[in-house]
């Protein structure tokens, strides 16, 4: 489907979000929006202690409070929840409980407070057990057993442990090396901390179930729920229209729809459950922690010869995903072993958060690469175009690669050749520094599905299972059906997100939207486009495959002044459906998308206190389907990055087990004060697999976000920051005062 | 939150007799001036009042006059009508800078300059439900064995908070007094001791006792040929307290400091004077070379918990920093 | 202690048996908190007793109404829950991201920050209330144009305080416009299209 992008009618521009009215005037309705008649209100109570059994629950107490209407807890309310962990059981409540704030108990009462006074009326007794903290003394043969299984994260498939990868001969490439390095990174578990909390609201209505769900996979939701409940998957719906943010954390079910499911059914009501921020950065997950120990050969002229990573992360009390370390991704390497393990620990659990394997391991490895070209006397950009990636896993070309023409262009607009110094260089109070690193995100098409129904005034109704956390996909699916379609934008009203109405959609995670679903939005169209041409073809005097359709216009390519109004073909057949299911895979390629990002720094030495003050985010994400949602996503990842960087992490008190700043001002998420002006450049190519040649936007660009600015720091003091975040007491001991 | 009763007081007289009231009734009474904090403890179940006193409808507590010499600043004054205010800001040097860099705008309408002098610590053992804490009436102080980076290094002990105000260290470099009024009748007292140490009492952070509440604080001028300087060292710029602040006021001729006032926010349970300091800098040249010295005396005597040594880098060179901006 | 491997076929349709199971045992009783001698926070006795209610007037958006309240109930709480009036979003009811910032009297607040009981007598205004009839305000127009919301959930509060800068500075800097905004978060990071979307409605009303 390769078309020039100045043939695209609607692809390629900027374009408003198609919702972006209903945002500005207050009129979109979240899930914690909803209000339904006779609802009542629910509060989750959580576990004190980091590890203990549950010896017994009183909630008599509890209940005799006017309001309250019921209690469950892992005595009455055994429900499984399968994709909570995968290692070993996990239930919205279990016994024992593994950290601190592993749930215990709901409670549905009439309104929120008396809700939230029922859950300090609630007189659990707990037998403790010994708890550990950290990963490697977790890995300790005399650790305290998080699961029966040990501490080691041992499951099946995707959540094998170690993940080991390696391919050619490490001890080879090591020989090769004019000189070996060692040096260790550390990163902290910090909050997706989307802006809006969590919230379900659950409803039965006659055996069948409804549930609002602020979750960004409406089809893996519902198929958790129905597997979990032991529903038919016709019985139990799944709506989430708008969202306020997910970052990833909000894929699939979770405990607490769970729970609003049995209190609803316990209270034959609707049942809205809230989170305080406090549940929302203890009681989902956050990005995981990580220890990377890192052994890299080079040649004298910076190229890598082999890399050889151990890294242990600590992934909480389940395994809910991965725990994986991809950042090497971005970088050419010939010779590579990589042994992660993922670790449970008596601590919140780490998950997916935007690109959940990367910046982590992206600051570790491009910190020590623009650590060893400073050992070597190589200039960073030269170290970096170098070494970037230039077939996967040494062997796979990739479906379309522009790198270098990120690292030429990005490079060229922050002034690179004017502005780097040697580190350290410069003796003011104020230092300034310039830094880069690259990063990007898999890119694969996969599994999606979308309906078209054309009415008979020819405008169209578009349906896909998406949602959207932010990304701006409804806009982009809209676009992309316009294009496909030959209708005008306006014309198309996207209906998303209900499992009842929309087909399937693997889940608005992993930057999956454009590559799964888009395909399948472009051959519904082609299919509804096949029925219109069979029906106008007599009209028009011609065979179906000579016509087309642009600006809702059926005309034959032969004699475009002769113009069918597309709702007069339609009406004809009444409404036309169409509909298709896509699941193309690469054939000898792999994808990603790629992004190189510059920054230039000033670090005031006595206070260290850092200023961005220019920031370059260049990114090969192929064609860009709608610059305007587009750019803000670069913007917005570099953002994360800051926060990465500079300030969040979820501290836990190393006495007491119990996270000490669970919210916004003490895990400090950047202010509108921390945001520089970011500058994007697009390089782009359309890419053979993409739909119209894009490839993946959301997650690239918090990926080099976190190693720029740490290399940028680099630059500018000449001391080299290992562990994050990097606060202003880190930099003054840097600066040993 | 639990359930409480809010009355709205029509006169300082009458939040006083209702404090007192249910202080007989061994009823628990706060007084709230913009609420803001006030809600937040409430929430996270710091405090739970039985009573809470509106105060803001107590006609006239909120007025700005300047009168001979000084200016009197209602207790119920904004941080955002301070910070907005162009003759406090002309002439009162770094007060309005101080108010402005309080929390953030929407606080700042609503937060009152008696609130911000009055707030309880943001300590995040202090602010937990999890942690019943010395200060709170518990056993332990957890900084202590736990995470303490934000803490004191100066007058700490048995309690290591810090006072979290960032109008606080600017009045009493200010030279600012307090009025209070209570069953007793009004009283005025220097700013400056208003603030209660916790080798004195650890479950308080200033002298009001119960029935007694701010009702002024009067400001002086400075002095012909005072110079001053705020700055607050912060980890986000904004929403975020003090790492480590400094407030100072010198008078100062031809480079010869007169008088000088060095107050540090962010090291101590109260506004910390760098007494040492400014002893040491009076009669003296203030250029580099007594600048980092009078920074080195102010810290004298610092002793860091094991999360917080770097504290005492940071706030010697906010010292010199300060002291060089005000020449 | 049962363990989680047990169980599974036990009671997922039985979940409601047991609903309300008394107290085992007379051993002391832990509420969790860490070294706890204090009384337990909340007390049966002093709640639901109806103390703490008042019937109120509050006018928003240029309407009176009249809402029976709690004295605990938040600003934020009634516009949502008690007028349907959704466009407040709450971030962290704790006056920490300004997802509930509101104008009152002309300067924006934090709306979980204010009792609904401190409101008689004050005239609010919140997202809702900025559109007069179809026409857009031109904050509002600005946000669409220059992509302000990304997930939305802090477009509202963005916007009010927005709209409370330009009635009082109507031709802001991009530095007094950021300060305007400071104390409200965006964790999608829109901070540059938010900023662009104030000064760019400045430009076109002034």
């Amino acid at each position: 489907m390769a078309q020039a992008q100045n043939e695209f009618s609607v692809v390629g521009k900027r374009i408003p979000r198609i919702d972006a009215y209903e945002r500005v005037t207050g009129q979109a309705q979240y899930t914690g929006d909803i209000q339904l008649p006779g609802m009542f209100y629910a509060r989750v109570l959580r576990s004190p202690h980091p590890h203990a059994t549950i010896v017994s629950i009183d909630t008599s107490k509890a209940e005799k409070l006017p309001g309250v209407k019921a209690v469950i807890h892992h005595g009455n309310a055994k429900i499984p929840w399968s994709s909570g962990g995968h290692t070993h059981p996990r239930f919205i409540f279990n016994n024992p409980v593994r950290f601190v704030g592993d749930p215990v108990a709901a409670v549905a009462a009439t309104d929120r407070h008396i809700a939230e006074e029922a859950l300090g009326l609630i007189d659990v007794r707990y037998e403790k057990i010994p708890h550990v903290l950290d990963p490697n003394e977790a890995l300790k043969p005399d650790a305290p057993k998080i699961s029966t299984d040990g501490n080691l994260s041992v499951g099946k498939g995707n959540f094998s442990a170690p993940i080991e990868e390696s391919w050619g001969d490490l001890e080879q490439g090591f020989k090769e090396a004019d000189r070996v390095f060692e040096d260790t990174y550390i990163t902290k578990h910090t909050n997706n901390a989307q802006l809006e909390r969590r919230v379900s609201v659950a409803k039965w209505d006659a055996g069948k179930l409804t549930v609002f769900a602020s979750t960004q996979g409406v089809s893996n939701a519902r198929t958790d729920i129905a597997k979990d409940f032991a529903l038919p998957l016709s019985k139990v719906r799944v709506v989430s229209k708008y969202m306020g943010g997910g970052f990833g954390n909000k894929n699939q079910a979770q405990d607490y729809d769970y729970m609003a499911v049995v209190l609803a059914k316990a209270t034959s009501q609707p049942v809205k459950l809230e989170f305080t921020r406090e549940d929302d950065y203890i009681g989902m997950h956050g990005r995981w922690a990580s220890e990377q120990k890192y052994k890299i050969g080079v040649k004298k002229d910076g190229t890598i010869t082999a890399v050889q990573l151990d890294a242990v992360t600590n992934i909480g009390a389940y395994r809910k995903q991965s725990g994986n370390l991809s950042g090497t991704d971005f970088y050419q390497i010939p010779n590579f072993r990589k042994v992660i393990k993922p670790v449970h620990t008596n601590t919140v659990v780490g998950a997916n958060y935007r690109a959940p394997a990367y910046p982590q391991s992206v600051f570790g490895f491009a910190s020590f690469l623009d650590q060893i070209a400073y050992e070597l006397g190589i200039n960073p950009v030269d170290m970096f175009m170098r070494n970037r990636i230039q077939k996967y896993k040494s062997k796979l070309p990739f479906s379309s690669n522009y790198l270098e023409e990120c690292i030429i262009e990005g490079s060229k607009r922050i002034g690179w050749n004017e502005k780097w110094h040697k580190p350290g260089a410069t003796g003011d109070v104020k230092k300034h520094g310039i830094g880069m690193a690259l990063g990007g995100y898999t890119f694969r098409p996969g599994l999606g599905e979308a309906t078209n129904r054309l009415n008979p005034d020819g405008t169209a109704h578009v349906l896909v299972g998406v949602t959207d956390i932010g990304t701006g996909a409804k806009s982009t699916m809209a676009i992309i059906a316009a294009e496909a379609l030959g209708i005008p934008l306006n014309q198309i009203q996207l209906t998303n997100g209900d499992t009842d109405v929309t087909p399937y959609s693997v889940g608005e995670s992993g930057s999956r939207t454009t590559p799964f679903t888009g395909p399948a939005v472009i051959a519904a169209a082609e299919d509804v486009r096949r029925q219109v041409f069979a029906l106008a073809a007599g009209q028009l005097k011609a065979k179906p495959e000579e016509l087309d359709l642009r600006d809702g216009q059926v005309f034959a390519k032969s004699n475009p002044a002769q113009k069918l109004a597309l709702g007069r073909v339609v009406s004809r057949a009444g409404e036309i459906i169409g509909r298709a299911t896509t699941n193309r895979s690469f054939k000898d390629v792999e994808g990603k998308s790629f992004a190189a990002h510059f920054a230039e720094v000033e670090v005031d030495s006595w206070t260290g206190h850092v200023k961005i003050t220019r920031y370059v985010a260049a990114h090969d994400s192929g064609t860009i389907i709608n610059r305007l949602p587009a750019e803000s996503q670069i913007k917005g990842g570099v953002v994360q990055g800051i926060g990465m960087a500079f300030t969040e992490e979820l501290i836990t008190d190393r006495v007491t087990a119990t996270p000490i700043n669970p919210n916004y001002r003490d895990a400090k998420v950047p202010t509108h004060l921390e945001a520089p002006e970011v500058e994007v450049i697009f390089i782009e190519h359309p890419d053979p697999y993409g739909p119209f040649g894009g490839k993946v936007v959301g997650e690239p660009p918090i990926t080099p976000s976190v190693a720029t600015i740490a290399n940028a720091i680099f630059n500018a003091t000449g001391k080299r920051i290992k562990e994050l975040p990097i606060t202003p007491d880190k930099i003054l001991l840097a600066r040993q005062v | 939150m639990k359930s409480f009763e809010n009355i709205d007081a029509r006169s300082v007289k009458e939040a006083v007799s209702l404090l007192q009231k249910f202080q007989q009734q061994k009823k628990v009474a706060a007084v709230v001036g913009g609420g803001s904090e006030y809600l937040q403890l409430m929430k996270d179940q710091v405090m739970t009042p039985d009573y809470v006193i509106n105060l803001k409808t107590i006609p006239g507590l909120n007025a700005i006059r300047e009168e001979r010499g000084g200016f009197r600043i209602g207790a119920l004054a904004t941080l955002a009508e301070i910070e907005e205010h162009s003759v406090l800001r002309e002439k009162l040097l770094i007060l309005s800078d101080a108010a402005g860099e309080a929390a953030s705008p929407q606080i700042r309408n609503a937060g009152t300059i008696a609130g911000n002098i009055c707030q309880r610590p943001f300590c995040w053992y202090f602010r937990s439900s999890h942690f019943n804490c010395l200060r709170k009436g518990g056993q332990v102080c957890y900084t202590v064995t736990g995470d303490g980076r934000f803490h004191a290094i100066l007058g700490g002990g048995a309690s290591y908070i810090v006072h979290p105000s960032d109008t606080a260290p600017a009045l009493v470099a200010l030279g600012a007094q307090i009025k209070i009024a209570g069953p007793a009748g009004e009283k005025t007292m220097p700013l400056e001791k208003f603030f209660v140490l916790p080798s004195v009492d650890f479950k308080r952070e200033n002298v009001l006792n119960p029935g007694e509440i701010v009702t002024e604080i009067y400001v002086p001028i400075p002095k012909p040929g005072s110079k001053g300087f705020y700055h607050k060292v912060r980890e986000r710029l904004a929403w975020d307290h003090a790492i480590v602040s400094v407030a100072t006021v010198v008078q100062s001729s031809g480079g010869v400091v007169r008088e000088a006032r060095v107050v540090l926010g962010g090291v101590a349970p109260i506004p910390w004077r760098a007494a040492g300091a400014e002893e040491f800098l009076r009669g003296k040249k203030l250029d580099e070379a007594n600048a980092q010295k009078a920074g080195e005396i102010a810290l004298e005597g610092a002793k860091p918990l094991k999360d917080n040594v770097y504290k005492i880098a940071m706030a010697k060179l906010l010292v010199q920093r300060g002291l060089l901006a005000s020449v | 202690m049962e363990d989680a491997k047990s169980g599974r076929s036990i009671s997922r349709r039985g979940f409601l048996k047991g609903l309300g199971g008394g107290a085992i045992g007379t051993a002391v009783i832990t509420t969790g908190l860490v070294n706890s001698d204090a009384a337990a926070a909340y007390s049966p006795e002093a709640v639901g007793t109806g103390r703490g209610k008042s019937t109120i007037s509050l006018k928003v958006n240029g309407k009176s109404y009249r809402v029976e309240v709690e004295h605990r109930n938040t600003l934020a709480e009634v516009l949502r829950d008690q007028l349907g009036l959704t466009g407040t979003k709450i971030g962290c009811d704790r006056g920490e991201c300004g997802a509930c910032t509101v104008m009152i009297d002309g300067r924006n607040f934090y709306s979980c920050s204010q009792l609904a009981v401190w409101m008689q007598g004050k005239e609010i205004l919140t997202i809702e209330g900025l559109a007069k009839g179809d026409k857009l305000d031109p904050l509002q127009e600005a946000f669409i144009e220059h992509d302000g919301p990304q997930c939305g959930f802090c477009t509202s509060g963005q916007i009010m305080s927005g709209k409370a800068l330009l009635l009082k500075n109507s031709q802001p800097t991009e530095a007094q416009a950021r300060r305007a905004l400071s104390g409200n978060l965006c964790r999608c990071g829109n901070y540059n299209r938010e900023v662009a979307a104030v000064l760019a409605a400045a430009t076109k009303a002034g």
